[in-house]
């Protein structure tokens, strides 16, 4: 099982989750959060006062998939969540031991 | 063990297949509960003794009332004569307790001593009223008579008032939680507003509000008011055949009335006469009806009971309340009629209405009932009431206005003004954000705005900001109350219904081309900024361009930026969080910013926007006072909107730009043309002349002079020199209110300025002398910025100062003292502070850096 977490843009998240049903894709954790890569922030001047817009807002999106759809998974989300601009976001892979279900405990992909 | 278990499933299964027939939820209840009394008793006998003293059992909360659903926890109370007998009988209650366990049932047993229960515990008030309904099982009566007689009636006596206190708090923390309205779209059977819970409060509240009668533990209902008995007992059914239908249907004690079990619950007509099979959203309509009748009723005996606190404030309020209606008077907490006949009078209707706006007391039922008995003769459906805005306009801007508008739609007013109103009244709308039903969303949208007054957090402050500085505030609450009514309207899209309902709205309240625009514009793009936010990069420059077009001027972009505000957040009460609010401002600062730097360097020409000319053209062809269709008006207009700021166009409408078209027409005759016009508060100054040095800080002059206090003001220029500017201004010292003939004088002398007939000095002495003796009541400091980079061929000087009077005169004369001249200005008043912007040339080219430099010294100086 791999762990997929997307960090994208905002308005990229409806086109990500529909194409991301699309492939059999469901279940997904999403979280509204802010932050930036190398894209950093700027100084907005507002009727005298400054706005430091330097976290940025971003869209995670956290999955657990078995194997067999990490791939698809992955090109489904660099297709749609890609606009060629910095800020664009990223995609962190990493492997998962276990997964239980909580309801009825049962484990592995199974549990998915 | 198995026969008993068998016995006890075969019971309920027989009285779940009674209820399939009957849909009788009353009966099931009551059924139930009669099947724990039977097997309690024979465990008891079983177990301990048929003729046990000093011990007993006792059915409380739900089983003590004989409510008990199917799967709903089994309240019992062993009561002990004293600790030796509890200890000694520990074991055999214990058994007791568990066999009903192995029987799969859901018990929540008690294990008291008799003088434990007279003692009332601030941790745990719920075990003080569940003993509210006692009930007998089984084992020593005379003990039970203690307990009913003796112990319970002293508990009463000595906490009667804690525990009213305890079920009050504990009612309206419930309620806030789910935003203190019974509309929602799943609600919770028995927790929402209007739910049993509530139904059992008005039991409790009106048993606890009669002491001298506790010790009859006579049934709570016949305390209540006469005329509320029948509906409250309607109410309880539905809402009994509701929740069996919902535990039998889950297999356990879920209370979610979520769309799928309205479906299931509304075919199978559950509560409905003779189990009729509806539609949902009619079966919703039947639950609503009873929710809000117990609802009503809960509350008002609350409010009875144990009103809000008393303040000096709300004393004041039902104070004014009496004083300006003496036909109402209030008890507890609410208004009463005194004269049901005069609300047979549409204006004392709209006027009680207002005070409820203005005080935020409830309507009581009775008055409710009184009222909608009375509209008939009040207000013919759908009539058009002349003068009907202002008294509306009114009731909208008072921070009590929810509670006015739930009140008039709660006794059919608001749908008589407005029938268009009908069709969202308790209208379920599925989807999976929403919890609230259509014309609930709408008042709590507007409730939204009205608490921005009193900001809770952090990231609401910029919104209240902004709510401030509304120019009419009323057009975005009446946009809000009617936005969605084409969500009931056959139709695709419920944009295009609500703009076409709305039609009938502005000419039943007679509303100006201007306002009627901009509530237009707010319907029509309401869900503009949410479609950004959610699907566009808002900090891509593009996407801010293409949004200030479409929005056009600051002042719908603040009216769209609270609208999105609060219409997300009605949505339900975690929709707007933070993060969306952040998003959103910074969206609302992108644009506002765009708005105000781009304005010297986009330009219009006519040639490339011909489908404005031609809405113009079709505004003066039409003018009422002046019909204009001649062949050159198309050449001489193109001339005049040649070279303005786009701004300007997308800022004003075809009916505005007309009037600015006449004015320049007439410049042929006199070469300063002005229009001076009272708006609500305010006056509003439109000057159309040629351009000249000392213009915009002659103007401001004389208003300074006048006393006149801007706090709004345009400045644009086209291609041909031709000037339009705009001032708004508020006479502070009523100078034009009190003698209105002197509007014409000050037309005069600002003619006599701007043409140099009259030297402005001689106007201004004695100002100085005045303003001296009004010191700021905060101080602002002084920023001044300026930006090359926003326009290619001026230089934008941003500055925030203190606000003063002649303040807008001191800045404009300090551009002309310094050679500046003014290509485009706006000017903005934020409470004590000014914010303005001014795009300025030195003969014809951006200022120089020492140019700048002796420029902001002058007004640092001057600040």
């Amino acid at each position: 099982m791999t762990r997929i977490e997307a960090i994208i843009q905002p308005s990229r998240f409806e086109a990500v989750k529909t194409a991301l049903h699309e492939i059999g894709i469901e279940g997904m954790t999403v979280s509204e959060v802010r932050g930036h890569g190398r894209q950093k922030g700027h100084t907005e001047t507002y009727r005298g006062r400054e706005y430091e817009v330097d976290l940025l807002p971003k869209v995670k999106i956290e999955m657990v998939l078995p194997y067999n759809l990490v791939d698809s998974a992955i090109q489904t989300i660099l297709k749609h969540a890609k606009t060629g601009k910095i800020g664009d976001g990223k995609i962190f892979i990493s492997k998962i031991d276990e997964a239980i279900r909580i309801r009825d405990e049962e484990r592995g992909e199974a549990a998915l | 063990m198995t026969s008993l278990r068998d016995s006890c499933a075969a019971e309920s299964a027989r009285i779940e297949r009674e209820f399939e027939a009957a849909s009788d939820g009353r009966r099931a209840i009551q059924a139930r509960a009669a099947q724990m009394d039977q097997i309690v008793v024979e465990l008891t006998h079983t177990l301990l003794a048929p003729d046990i003293t000093r011990v007993c059992l006792v059915a409380i909360g739900g089983y003590g009332r004989q409510a008990l659903f199917p799967f709903s926890d089994i309240d019992l109370l062993f009561v002990c004569e004293d600790a030796a007998t509890l200890k000694r009988y520990r074991d055999p209650l214990r058994n007791i307790a568990q066999v009903l366990w192995d029987l799969r049932l859901k018990l929540s047993p008690a294990y008291r001593l008799v003088s434990e229960c007279e003692a009332f515990s601030r941790d745990n008030p719920e075990f003080a009223v569940s003993l509210l309904d006692q009930r007998y099982l089984a084992g020593d009566p005379r003990l039970f008579s203690r307990l009913h007689q003796e112990a319970l009636p002293r508990l009463l006596a000595r906490s009667r008032s804690d525990l009213l206190r305890d079920i009050s708090h504990l009612t309206r923390q419930r309620h806030a939680k789910e935003g203190h309205t019974i509309f929602h779209l799943e609600p919770n059977l028995k927790n929402s507003p209007g739910g049993l819970r509530d139904y059992h409060t008005a039991c409790w509240v009106a048993m606890l509000s009669h002491p001298d009668r506790i010790a009859d533990w006579a049934a709570p209902e016949n305390f209540w008011p006469q005329q509320r008995r029948e509906e409250m007992r309607q109410a309880f059914d539905f809402l009994a055949a509701a929740r069996c239908f919902l535990h039998y249907r889950q297999g356990r004690d879920d209370n979610g009335l979520s769309y799928e079990l309205q479906a299931a619950a509304a075919g199978r007509g559950i509560g409905v006469e003779a189990g009729r099979p509806l539609e949902p959203a009619d079966w919703m309509r039947i639950y609503f009806r009873h929710a809000r009748a117990i609802y009503s009723l809960s509350t008002q005996l609350l409010d009875e009971a144990l009103p809000v606190p008393v303040t000096l404030l709300s004393r004041f309020a039902g104070w004014r309340a009496r004083r300006s209606h003496p036909e109402t008077s209030v008890a507890g907490g609410r208004l009463v009629l005194n004269q049901p006949e005069l609300v047979r009078d549409l204006s004392r209707l709209l006027s009680l209405f207002l005070s409820i706006a203005q005080n935020g007391l409830k309507l009581s039922r009775e008055a409710e009932e009184q009222i909608s008995r009375a509209l008939p003769a009040a207000v013919e459906s759908g009539a058009r009431v002349p003068g009907l805005w202002e008294p509306l306009r009114q009731i909208l801007l008072a921070p009590h206005a929810p509670s006015a508008l739930r009140a008039m739609h709660s006794s059919g007013l608001l749908v008589r003004l407005f029938p268009e109103f009908a069709v969202i009244d308790s209208l379920v709308i599925r989807d999976f954000y929403h919890h609230y039903t259509v014309d609930a969303h709408s008042f709590i949208a507007i409730e939204n705005i009205h608490r921005l007054r009193q900001a809770q957090h952090d990231w609401e402050r910029p919104f209240s900001a902004i709510f401030s500085e509304l120019e009419q505030p009323e057009l975005l609450f009446l946009s809000l109350l009617f936005h969605d009514v084409g969500k009931g309207m056959p139709c695709d899209d419920h944009v295009a219904g609500g703009l076409q309902a709305v039609e009938g709205v502005f000419q039943r309240l007679g509303l100006e081309a201007e306002e009627a625009d901009t509530v237009r514009f707010l319907i029509r793009e309401h869900l503009q900024m949410s479609v950004n936010l959610l699907r566009r990069d808002i900090f891509d420059p593009e996407t801010i361009r293409a949004f200030a077009e479409k929005v056009g001027s600051p002042e719908r972009l603040k009216l769209l930026t609270l609208f999105t505000y609060a219409d997300i957040r009605a949505v339900n009460p975690e929709a707007l969080t933070p993060w969306k609010a952040e998003s959103l401002f910074q969206f609302y600062v992108s644009t506002a910013n765009y708005m105000s730097r781009s304005l010297d360097e986009e330009r219009f020409h006519a040639a490339a926007q011909d489908q404005h000319i031609q809405r113009i053209l079709s505004v003066l062809a039409k003018s009422a006072t002046q019909p204009d269709t001649r062949p050159e008006t198309q050449h001489d207009l193109t001339a005049f909107l040649e070279g303005l700021p786009r701004r300007y166009v997308l800022a004003h409408t075809p009916e505005e730009i007309a009037i600015h078209f006449q004015m320049v027409q007439q410049l042929k005759k006199s070469d300063v043309q002005l229009r001076l016009s009272k708006r609500e508060h305010w006056y509003r100054l439109i000057l159309v002349t040629t351009d000249r040095p000392f213009l915009f800080a002659g103007i401001s002059g004389v208003l300074a002079a006048w006393g006149m206090n801007i706090w709004k003001a345009e400045a644009f220029g086209n291609a041909a020199g031709i000037v339009v500017d705009t001032f708004h201004f508020t006479d502070p010292h009523r100078t034009l209110e009190l003698n209105p003939s002197e509007l014409q004088r000050l037309e005069q002398n600002i003619a006599a300025v701007v043409s140099g007939k009259t030297p402005l000095e001689e106007l201004m002495r004695g100002r100085a002398a005045s303003q001296a003796l009004r010191p700021p009541k905060i101080s602002v400091a002084t920023e001044v910025r300026f930006d090359d980079s926003s326009s290619s061929h001026s230089t934008l000087l941003e500055i925030v100062t203190q606000d003063r009077p002649g303040l807008l005169y001191h800045l404009s004369s300090a551009f002309a003292h310094t050679g500046c001249n003014i290509e485009v200005a706006l000017i903005d008043t934020e409470g004590q502070r000014a914010v303005d912007a001014f795009y300025l040339t030195v003969q014809g080219r951006k200022l120089s850096l020492e140019h700048q430099q002796k420029l902001r010294d002058v007004l640092l100086a001057g600040a």
